[in-house]
């Protein structure tokens, strides 16, 4: 495996583009479809729901036109910290279950002078496994979003869903210009990560070694290139804002869009199929 | 058959490997190096240069084909490319871009500190590194990296590569950027440090006058493969070819061309400055033509 390619594991701020369905939606259907699927995801108690709302997404991905590794290599950085949850949710949520359903496991432990009991119940264990179901559910629909979807659709969508709000005062036009530039920026610096790295190493530095709990070595080993990173990300700052600013930028009062895209049959279609989902996910009794 | 100090046969790699972004930067390159030769690697933008010369110090690794470094099959995952970064010197395009100790003088101490050097060793390395490159030690070696000009930079960081004593020093697009004077300067500590260390020089560059002026036997590249190699003088005389490809000749033997096809007889080839002065002389005080 190559030691500095890091834009391989780095799937958020892409954009891949294509021609499926998802593609071809607005992005502000997809923002609000997407945030009532999760409503969905995460009110459904029950497992054949949660099993149910997951196969949708995969659906989903199915639709994209996606490889399903791709976005599946989005969730390997957090799995470490995934599992120690689950398994933490798994052994002592129990302990603090209000609803005094069915206790399935007690078992008391004591080390030393610390006493503690792994219990799981009926509930506990419901819980834990939507836990995992709705982190997965989630990062894969976010992902979809963001993957099928460019920077500048994405924040002109977030400034037009955001423009109601303008009655009270909430920048919309600059949160969704902030959103953009982080966004745009990130592979950028990924790969300006991966250029240090590698120029560092030729003249001797070592990142190889982790060196287990050596936090101060490894910080150490970090500053050459931190230091020069930032360095970069703050020319890049300043020539960005020349850019701009040499456009005649002088942020979003008055600004107004070159194209005034009006929703589609195909968006309303795809919202309508989110909320009757939702619903009825919500709605449906499952015996399980 | 002697053993090469780098072979790269039918290189591939890919960037973005195994996502939906790949894209293939060499398709079956190759390239060699002996001991003390200065090489120089020309193509386009996205040819596949700077991909090739991040195999030599083992940063890449061969997708498919082989690199051998001083007597290492980089192919193999397990050998390690640490011990060989010490002997290839690789230095990046704007590499003041990756200076990053307050002073002169720590930021080239860090190649040597690295190698575990006791403090005597990392002065004279320090030393004989800011000499190679023209930056005076005592006055340069408390001032602040973050304060010199362009060219001063430039010098710090291939001084940051010097100081690991090299025995190949392999150089992508070094002069890019640079004012005249400085590219000079820098040109001519390359070419004093080969005429005195022996160091092996790979100078990757698609401007043509340096090219010409600085190496011995030029590989073109094209595409992610070599489109064309041989002795400098060889390559320069592909002109059509070498236009192709999106690159040219030197300055100096544009001229030559121009007045050659005014009927003025210039004799032999003319690549350089230094060629086109000597071929003028020649012509002028033996108007045979």
């Amino acid at each position: 495996m190559d030691e500095f390619e890091f834009s391989r594991g780095i799937t958020i701020g892409q954009f891949i583009p294509g021609t499926s369905l998802i593609h071809r939606m607005d992005a502000r259907t997809k923002i609000v479809a997407f945030m009532i699927l999760l409503a969905g995801v995460i009110t459904t108690p029950s497992y054949i729901g949660n099993g149910i709302a997951f196969l949708m997404v995969l659906v989903l991905v199915a639709i994209s036109g996606l490889p399903l590794g791709y976005l599946v290599g989005g969730i390997r950085p957090i799995l470490p910290i995934l599992a120690v949850y689950t398994l933490f949710n798994f052994l002592f949520l129990g302990n603090y279950d209000p609803t005094g359903s069915a206790v399935l496991l007690r078992t008391p432990v004591s080390i030393g002078p610390w006493e503690f009991a792994f219990t799981v119940t009926d509930n506990s264990m419901r819980q834990t496994a939507q836990g995992v179901f709705r982190i997965f559910d989630l990062i894969m629909l976010s992902s979809l979003l963001t993957l099928t979807t460019s920077i500048t659709a994405l924040s002109k969508a977030i400034e037009s869903l955001l423009a109601p709000f303008r009655v009270i005062r909430v920048p919309g036009h600059e949160i969704a210009m902030i959103i953009a530039i982080a966004y745009r920026f990130m592979p950028t610096v990924a790969e300006e990560l991966e250029r240090l790295m590698k120029a560092q190493a030729s003249r001797g530095a070592d990142f190889g070694r982790p060196g287990g709990l050596r936090f101060v070595q490894r910080t150490r080993q970090l500053v050459p290139i931190t230091v020069p990173l930032f360095v970069s990300a703050f020319r890049r700052a300043e020539d960005l804002i020349l850019a701009m600013e040499s456009r005649c930028y002088v942020g979003g009062a008055g600004r107004s869009a070159v194209a005034l895209d009006r929703l589609r049959r195909l968006d309303w279609s795809a919202l309508a199929v989110a909320l009757v989902f939702t619903l009825a996910l919500w709605r449906t009794p499952f015996p399980l | 058959m002697t053993e090469h100090v780098i072979e790269v046969r039918d290189l591939w790699h890919w960037y973005l490997r195994g996502t939906p972004l790949q894209s293939v930067a060499l398709q079956g390159a190759s390239f060699t190096l002996d001991a003390g030769e200065v090489v120089g690697i020309m193509g386009h933008t996205g040819s596949g240069k700077s991909t090739l010369v991040q195999h030599f110090n083992g940063l890449l690794r061969p997708h498919r084909g082989t690199v051998r470094v001083c007597g290492s099959d980089l192919g193999d995952p397990k050998t390690d490319p640490r011990p060989l970064r010490r002997r290839i010197g690789l230095v990046f395009q704007f590499p003041e871009q990756q200076l990053f100790d307050p002073t002169v003088a720590d930021d080239i101490a860090f190649g040597p500190r690295k190698l575990g050097c006791d403090h005597a060793e990392v002065r004279r390395r320090v030393q004989g590194a800011m000499a190679s490159v023209g930056l005076p030690f005592d006055a340069f070696k408390d001032r602040y990296t973050f304060g010199l000009s362009g060219g001063e930079l430039r010098k710090v960081a291939l001084a940051g590569v010097l100081a690991l004593e090299p025995e190949v020093l392999v150089l992508d697009e070094p002069t890019a950027g640079l004012d005249p004077r400085a590219r000079r300067d820098l040109l001519g500590a390359l070419r004093s440090l080969h005429a005195e260390r022996g160091t092996a020089l790979v100078f990757v560059s698609h401007n043509m006058d340096e090219v010409a002026e600085l190496v011995e036997r030029v590989d073109v590249l094209a595409e992610g493969r070599n489109a064309f190699s041989g002795p400098v003088r060889e390559v320069f005389r592909e002109e059509a070819r070498l236009r192709e490809l999106g690159l040219g000749i030197p300055a100096a033997a544009e001229l030559a061309g121009a007045l050659r096809a005014r009927g003025v007889a210039l004799q032999g080839d003319v690549l350089t400055i230094d060629d086109a002065v000597e071929a003028m002389w020649t012509s002028l005080s033996s108007p045979a033509a």
